[in-house]
C-alpha cells in the first residue's frame, strides 16, 4: 500500500471513530445525566430515542449560520476548527490494543498533551472573536485556566511515565499486563500511581472543562461563556471537539492508570482478540465518570480554582515526581 | 401600640410641634408637612424606629399624600408618617437616615409624577421613558389596546 | 423626573467647593496625570436575558476583570401596573391579580389583601377558613422555598437540586390542585374565609408527601447541597449583610433572619392560626449566603412539621363567613401583612367608601430585599453575584408588579 492511501486511511478512521464517538456520547450524556437528575431524558426518536443524536445533528445542520454583526468574522469562523482539529489530531497516538493504533508514537503521551493543549486557544479565540462581553470573560478564564492546569496534568502523569519507563502509550499499557497476586498490575493500584490518579482527575476535569471547573462556560455565570454567539454546525463543532476531549482524556486515564487493552487474569490471547472492544468499554467506563461528576457536582469560583491548581496540584505533583524519582532509585 | 403622647413630646423637642400624631384606624399616624417630613423621620429613627419598612403614595383626588411606614424591631411597634404634596411637588429624599427608601422614593416619583430632591440616583425604575403619564394619577386612565390604537 | 445622566462623569471638582490649593482657575478636573498601568472598567449587563437572574431582572456590573466594582438593578420589565389595575375592580376581583404578583406563593398575597379588607370591614373569620389559610400558606413556602433551592444550587451550578425539587413541588402542586382547583393561580382566600374546604384526599396526598419527603428527600438535598464542599466554599462569607445593613434597608424574611434578627411576622403579628400553634424560626448570625440557606433549608423542615399540626388540628365548622355580595369598606385606610415565602408582605389599601379601592399597594418583600445587592455586590466575583441574588430570593412578579 502507497503511504499516501495508508495516511489518508488512517485519517479516515480517526475521522469516523471522532463522529460515531460524538453520535454516542450526546444520547449518553442526555440519557446518563437526565438518569442522575430523575428525568427520563429524550424518548421520543426511534426506539428508546435511540435516534435523539440524528435529530439534533439534523437540527444543526439546518441551521441559519449565523454571526454577531460586530464579530470578527474571519476569527470567528476560524475558532470552532483550532478547537476541532487539535482534538481530532490527539486520536492519533491513542493505542486500541497492540497492532491498533493510529500513529505509534514513542512520545504518544506528551503527543497528546500537547494535542489537548491547543483546545483552550481555540476558547480564547472564540470568546475575542465573538465580541460578546460573556464570551470575552469565558475565554480569559479559559486562559488562565489553561495556564494553571496544563502543568500539573503533565505533571500527573510523570510519575507514570517514570514507573514505565516511556512515553510509548503501547508500551505503557503493555507494562500494566497480568497481577500482582489478586491485584491487577494496574498503575492505579500502585501507591504513587493512585496518588498520580488523584491529581490527573482534578487536572484533567479542569482541562476538559468539567463540572466543577467548568469555568470557560458556566452557564449560570456567563450565560454559556465563549460558546454563546455560536450556533448552527459552528457550535456543533465545538460540543464535538468537547466530547472527543472528554474521550482522549478518559483515554489517557485508561492507559496511564487502568491497563489500557489489557484484562487482568485472563489469558492474553483471548484479551488480544476484542483487546480494542476493552478499550473502548473502559473509555466509556471513564467518560461515564466525568457524566456523574458533571451531575453532581457544583461549580467552583474561578479565583478558587486557580489558587487549587497553582497552590496546591503544582507543588504536590512536583513533589511526587520527587518522591517517585528517590523511590525509583532507592529500590530500584 | 406606640405610645402618642411620647412621640408627640419627642417631635416636640425635636421642634417639630406642628405635627399632629393621632392613633387612627390604621396605627399612630403623625401627619406632618412635605418638608418636614425628613426631619421628622429622623427624629422617629432617634425612637427607635430603626427600619422604613415602605414608602408609597396615593391620590386623594386634590392631591398627593405620601406615607411613610415605620417600624421599631427592639420595640415590635409600627408608626405611620403622612405628607401632603401637591401634584408635580417635590419629594425629599429621605434615603441618608433610611437606605430602604432608595427605591420606593424613585417608583413614587416615577409614578405620581414627582420630582426628586437629595437622591443619589433619580431615574426611573419601572417604566422607560415611552411612558409619558404618571401611571397612577386619578387622572391617568387605564386604556385598552383597542382604545389606545383608537384613540391615539 | 429630575434629569439624569447615564454616562458616568470623571471625577469633577465639585460646585461650590473650594479647589485644591494651587489649582489653577477653571480647571475643572483633579488633574491626576497618566496612570500607565491603568486598567479599563468592563460593564456588562447580566440580564434581563441572562439564565441566572430568576426571570427578567437587569444588573448593571462594573467589572474590573471579574470583581465587581459598582453594581446597580435595573427594574420594570415585568411591570404590568397591578397597583393601577387594582384601582379599577372591584374588591372581589383582585384577586386574581395578586396571584401574579408573587407567582410561586400566590395565597399569602391573597391572605394579605384579605386579611386588609376583615380589618376595615369587621369581619370574623371561623376557624377553619383560618387553618385552612396556615394550611395553605405552610404548604406553599415549602414549595417555593423548593423551588429557591433548587435555582440557588443551580446558580452555583449544581443541577440535579433543580431537577429533584421539580419532581417534589409537582406533587405539591397536585395537592394545591386538589384543594384549590389550580396549580398556581389560586384566587382561593377570599375576604371573609376560602373558598373550598380540604377534601380528605388531598389530606391524604400531603400526608403521603410529607413522609416521602421528611425521611428521604429532604436528607437527600442535604447531602447534595449543604454537605458539598464545592457549595460551602461558594456560599460562605459570600454576600454578607450585617445587622445594621439589613435593618437600614427594610430587608424582612429570611435575609433578615439570616443576618440574626429572628423577626417573623407570623410570631410578631400572628395571623390565620399561627397565634395558636408552636414553631420555631429559625436564624442566622453573620448574614451570609450560607445563613440565609441555612435559614431556609430550616424553615422548609418547619413548613413540613406546621403543615402537619395544621392538617391534625383542623378544627370543625363553616370555612366562610357571611360577607355581602359587593364588598364596601368604610372610608379610611388599613394595612395588613403575612410572613411570605420571601419576607414580610404588605397590603395597604385605601378606601374611599366605594366599591373599588382608591389606592391599593402592595408591600413587595423582595423588592426591597434586592436593593440591597447594589450595597453588597462592589468586591465580589461575577460568580459570587449569581450566587448572592440567587440567596436574596427574588420574584419579579411582585418587585415589578
Amino acid at each position: 500500500m502507497s503511504p499516501w492511501l495508508d495516511g489518508a486511511l488512517r485519517v479516515l478512521a480517526a475521522l469516523a471513530l471522532m463522529l460515531t464517538n460524538g453520535v454516542i456520547l450526546i444520547l449518553m450524556l442526555r440519557k446518563v445525566l437526565a438518569r442522575f437528575h430523575a428525568r427520563i431524558g429524550p424518548n421520543r426518536v426511534g426506539p428508546k430515542g435511540l435516534l435523539q443524536t440524528v435529530a439534533d445533528v439534523g437540527k444543526l445542520l439546518t441551521k441559519e449560520d449565523f454571526a454577531p454583526r460586530a464579530a470578527d468574522k474571519w476569527l470567528f469562523t476560524l475558532a470552532p476548527l483550532v478547537v476541532f482539529v487539535p482534538a481530532f489530531a490527539a486520536y492519533a497516538a491513542l493505542p486500541f490494543s497492540e497492532t491498533w493504533v493510529i500513529a505509534d508514537l514513542e512520545t504518544g503521551v506528551l503527543y497528546t498533551f500537547a494535542a489537548l493543549s491547543m483546545v483552550p486557544i481555540g476558547i480564547l479565540i472564540a470568546g475575542w472573536a465573538s465580541s460578546n462581553k460573556w464570551s470575552l470573560l469565558g475565554g480569559m478564564r479559559a486562559a488562565a485556566q489553561q495556564i494553571a492546569y496544563e502543568v500539573p496534568l503533565l505533571l500527573s502523569a510523570i510519575p507514570v511515565i517514570m514507573l514505565a519507563g516511556t512515553m510509548d502509550m503501547g508500551v505503557i499499557s503493555e507494562a500494566q499486563q497480568g497481577a500482582w497476586a489478586v491485584i491487577p498490575r494496574w498503575y492505579i493500584f500502585h501507591p504513587i500511581g493512585f496518588g498520580a490518579f488523584l491529581l490527573f482527575l482534578v487536572a484533567a476535569l479542569a482541562e476538559l472543562n468539567q463540572t466543577p471547573f467548568d469555568m470557560s462556560e458556566a452557564e449560570s455565570e456567563l450565560v454559556a461563556g465563549f460558546a454563546t454567539e455560536y450556533s448552527g454546525m459552528r457550535f456543533g463543532f465545538l460540543f464535538l471537539a468537547e466530547f472527543s476531549n472528554s474521550f482522549i482524556v478518559s483515554a489517557l486515564a485508561v492507559v496511564l492508570f487502568f491497563g489500557g487493552w489489557t484484562l487482568p487474569f485472563l489469558p492474553v490471547e483471548w484479551v488480544a482478540a476484542v483487546a480494542p472492544v476493552v478499550f473502548v468499554l473502559k473509555v466509556y467506563f471513564g467518560i461515564f465518570v466525568l457524566m456523574w461528576i458533571r451531575g453532581t457536582q457544583p461549580r467552583i469560583r474561578i479565583d478558587q480554582l486557580l489558587s487549587l491548581g497553582w497552590k496546591a496540584l503544582i507543588p504536590v505533583s512536583l513533589g511526587g515526581i520527587l518522591f517517585t524519582g528517590i523511590l525509583l532509585k532507592v529500590v530500584g | 401600640m406606640p405610645d402618642v403622647a411620647k412621640i408627640a413630646a419627642d417631635l416636640e423637642r425635636a421642634g417639630l410641634g406642628a405635627v399632629q400624631v393621632a392613633e387612627e384606624g390604621l396605627g399612630v399616624v403623625c401627619r406632618a408637612d412635605t418638608s418636614d417630613a425628613p426631619r421628622v423621620l429622623e427624629a422617629l429613627k432617634a425612637d427607635g424606629f430603626e427600619m422604613l419598612l415602605d414608602l408609597f403614595g396615593a391620590d386623594t383626588g386634590e392631591g398627593l399624600v405620601v406615607t411613610y411606614h415605620m417600624r421599631s424591631i427592639s420595640l415590635d411597634e409600627d408608626v405611620y408618617v403622612t405628607a401632603d404634596l401637591a401634584y408635580g411637588g417635590t419629594l425629599a429624599s429621605v434615603w441618608t437616615s433610611y437606605p430602604s427608601a432608595l427605591y420606593p422614593e424613585r417608583e413614587t416619583a416615577e409614578l405620581f409624577g414627582l420630582s426628586l430632591e437629595g437622591h443619589p440616583n433619580p431615574k426611573r425604575l419601572l417604566t422607560t421613558d415611552a411612558v409619558e403619564e404618571p401611571l397612577l394619577l386619578k387622572s391617568t386612565a387605564v386604556r385598552t389596546h383597542e382604545e389606545v390604537r383608537r384613540d391615539g | 423626573m429630575a434629569e439624569h445622566d447615564d454616562v458616568r462623569e470623571p471625577v469633577l471638582i465639585a460646585e461650590g467647593a473650594s479647589a485644591p490649593a494651587g489649582l489653577p482657575k477653571g480647571l475643572r478636573r483633579v488633574p491626576r496625570g497618566v496612570d500607565e498601568f491603568a486598567t479599563e472598567h468592563l460593564i456588562v449587563n447580566m440580564g434581563p436575558q441572562h439564565p441566572s437572574t430568576h426571570g427578567v431582572l437587569h444588573v448593571l456590573l462594573e467589572l474590573d476583570g471579574e470583581e465587581v466594582v459598582a453594581a446597580e438593578a435595573s427594574l420594570g420589565y415585568l411591570h404590568r401596573g397591578l397597583e393601577k389595575l387594582s384601582e379599577h375592580r372591584r374588591y372581589h376581583q383582585i384577586g386574581t391579580l395578586l396571584d401574579r404578583a408573587d407567582y410561586l406563593s400566590g395565597v399569602h398575597t391573597e391572605l394579605a389583601f384579605a386579611r386588609a379588607l376583615e380589618s376595615m370591614m369587621e369581619i370574623e373569620v371561623p376557624a377553619r377558613a383560618r387553618w385552612l389559610r396556615s394550611l395553605l400558606c405552610e404548604i406553599t413556602r415549602l414549595s417555593s422555598h423548593l423551588v429557591w433551592m433548587g435555582t440557588f444550587g443551580m446558580d452555583i451550578g449544581a443541577m440535579a437540586p433543580f431537577l429533584y425539587i421539580l419532581r417534589d413541588r409537582d406533587a405539591v402542586l397536585d395537592v394545591l390542585e386538589e384543594i384549590t382547583g389550580a396549580r398556581m393561580m389560586f384566587n382561593y382566600v377570599r375576604p371573609g374565609g376560602v373558598l373550598y374546604d380540604i377534601t380528605p384526599k388531598a389530606e391524604q396526598m400531603m400526608l403521603e408527601f410529607l413522609d416521602r419527603f421528611e425521611s428521604t428527600y429532604l436528607p437527600e438535598y442535604h447531602d447534595l447541597l449543604t454537605g458539598n464542599e464545592i457549595f460551602r466554599a461558594r456560599v460562605r462569607d459570600i454576600g454578607v449583610i450585617d445587622r445594621d445593613t439589613a435593618v437600614a434597608f427594610g430587608l424582612t424574611g429570611a435575609c433578615l433572619r439570616g443576618s440574626g434578627v429572628a423577626w417573623d411576622v407570623r410570631k410578631e403579628r400572628p395571623y390565620a392560626a399561627y397565634g395558636e400553634l408552636d414553631f420555631d424560626i429559625p436564624s442566622g448570625s453573620k448574614g451570609d449566603c450560607w445563613d440565609r440557606y441555612m435559614v431556609r433549608m430550616e424553615e422548609i423542615r418547619v413548613a413540613g412539621g406546621l403543615a402537619r399540626d395544621l392538617l391534625d388540628g383542623m378544627p370543625e365548622g363553616p370555612y366562610m363567613a357571611k360577607v355581602p355580595k359587593v364588598l364596601r369598606p368604610p372610608e379610611g385606610e388599613a394595612y395588613a401583612s403575612v410572613e411570605s415565602p420571601r419576607g414580610e408582605l404588605g397590603v395597604h389599601v385605601v378606601s374611599d367608601g366605594s366599591d373599588k379601592p382608591t389606592r391599593m399597594r402592595l408591600r413587595p418583600p423582595s423588592y426591597f430585599n434586592l436593593a440591597v445587592i447594589d450595597e453588597i455586590l462592589p468586591g465580589h466575583m461575577i460568580a459570587d453575584v449569581v450566587a448572592v441574588i440567587g440567596s436574596i430570593d427574588i420574584v419579579l412578579g411582585e418587585i415589578d408588579r
